[in-house]
């Protein structure tokens, strides 16, 4: 490695790295939980509130993740003060706003795939409405989830380098910065750009995180339909 | 009433800046779309065909575009190969990055499209005296581009939603000109507001445009 790479190695893998991670695992947590719940929701008889989250996963999932972003970010404090967030939070409110749409849409699809004779069975066990969900249909519906939420795993942790843009430091940021700094004169940087080794070295490390994820997802589809 | 009132004044004021911005974003879609398409239909066929080298080489392309941020591909292609001695202009650099990576997704959209076309129809054309050209030309290509194409209007439609990222590199397509107005006029509610719309009656128009064509070109006997 030469001689400008040791330090800027370690800000990407010590800074940028843990951040993106951070956002990328609680943005899919989140997804993850009012995903199901909104998509549990667009199964149900009553119209007006199956159009409420029909409204939400088609504006979330229309949407430019960036103006998602750009709003949460710049829009929710002019509504309160208390919604001001930071780059990092705001951008993993964004994607967990994208992400949930998504999973909105495959959980109605998973959870009409149970039959029938499911529910009733719940219901001539005595179960209510969220009863049956939540031990019978849901767990069933989760084995056809999981190949899902694997690739939306994948897209958020690339969708994750869109914080960058509002500040947050991310893995792209961090290697932006790190390249700004390396462009300046001695003694703050060595006066040359090394943009394409940096962004090849961060391209390759998101390949790392996600091929194998991508891989799984594959996996799991496959064994599912098998 | 009050933020309608805004809102027209926000629009009114900057429309040749934002009309102009709007254009940009459908000129880099369009050339965007295009491209991704050719790309998509001749790797797609070479993907479904085995043909040797190309077939690999696209394997590999579409893994690493998949599975890595659109946006460190638009930073490489605008800010990394000029070190390299290659230089684009924004607008290229705009069109290039989304094209780049619609190609990729579009290849597989074509790849499945083409291989969901029945081995009958293709045996068929053999007997008929078709050569393997001729087959694809005339049986392949017109059945399979129909069961591909839903998927790659989807992908469209990802293309046209990725051009907001243009951002990054100032290009004054919609979402650049609109942030950037708000910057100084500090109308942030009314360019996101205007975003919104823009990008979403763009969206659920093409969305509601594959419904119609999904139930239009449903094939009776290949599915």
């Amino acid at each position: 490695m030469p001689d400008w790479g040791e330090p800027v190695a370690r800000y990407i893998l010590e800074e940028g790295l843990p951040n993106t991670l951070r956002v990328a695992v609680v943005a899919v947590i989140g997804s993850t939980l009012i995903g199901v719940l909104l998509g549990t929701l667009l199964t149900i008889p009553f119209r007006p509130l199956r159009a409420l989250v029909r409204l939400y996963v088609e504006v979330f999932r229309g949407l430019p993740i960036l103006v998602t972003v750009f709003a949460t970010f710049f829009l929710l404090p002019t509504i309160s003060p208390q919604l001001e967030f930071s780059p990092l939070s705001a951008g993993t409110i964004a994607l967990t706003l994208w992400g949930s749409a998504q999973v909105a849409e495959t959980t109605r699809g998973a959870v009409q795939s149970i039959g029938y004779e499911q529910r009733d069975a719940a219901a001539a066990l005595g179960f209510k409405w969220v009863g049956s969900h939540v031990y019978v249909i849901l767990p069933q519906a989760l084995r056809r989830l999981l190949p899902p939420l694997v690739s939306l795993l994948v897209n958020i942790i690339q969708n994750t380098t869109l914080v960058g843009v509002i500040g947050g430091l991310d893995l792209l940021e961090a290697g932006k910065r790190q390249n700004e700094r390396l462009a300046a004169f001695p003694p703050v940087g060595v006066g040359e750009s090394h943009a394409f080794e940096i962004l090849i070295a961060i391209a390759a490390l998101f390949f790392c995180l996600s091929f194998p994820l991508a891989r799984l997802a594959a996996y799991l589809e496959k064994r599912l339909v098998a | 009433m009050h933020f309608a009132h805004e809102f027209w004044a926000f629009v009114s004021d900057n429309w040749d800046e934002l009309f102009q911005g709007f254009q940009n974003t459908l000129k880099v879609s369009a050339v965007a779309i295009v491209g991704a398409f050719v790309i998509g239909l001749v790797l797609g066929a070479a993907r479904a065909h085995r043909v040797p080298v190309v077939s690999q080489f696209t394997a590999v392309y579409v893994e690493v575009i998949r599975n890595t941020p659109i946006l460190v591909q638009i930073f490489l292609i605008f800010y990394g190969l000029p070190e390299l001695g290659i230089t684009f202009d924004r607008f290229t650099a705009a069109w290039l990055s989304v094209m780049v990576w619609g190609g990729a997704f579009n290849s597989e959209n074509f790849r499945a499209g083409f291989l969901a076309v029945s081995h009958r129809h293709r045996e068929a054309a053999n007997a008929l005296g078709f050569r393997p050209l001729g087959t694809f030309l005339n049986v392949t290509l017109p059945l399979g581009a129909r069961i591909a194409l839903p998927s790659s209007i989807n992908t469209y439609i990802s293309v046209i939603k990725n051009t907001s990222l243009m951002y990054v590199i100032a290009y004054p397509e919609l979402t650049t000109t609109a942030i950037n107005i708000s910057n100084l006029t500090l109308q942030t509610t009314e360019a996101l507001a205007l975003l919104a719309i823009v990008y979403l009656s763009l969206v659920w128009s093409l969305s509601w445009g594959i419904r119609r064509l999904e139930r239009h070109l449903a094939l009776s006997e290949t599915a």
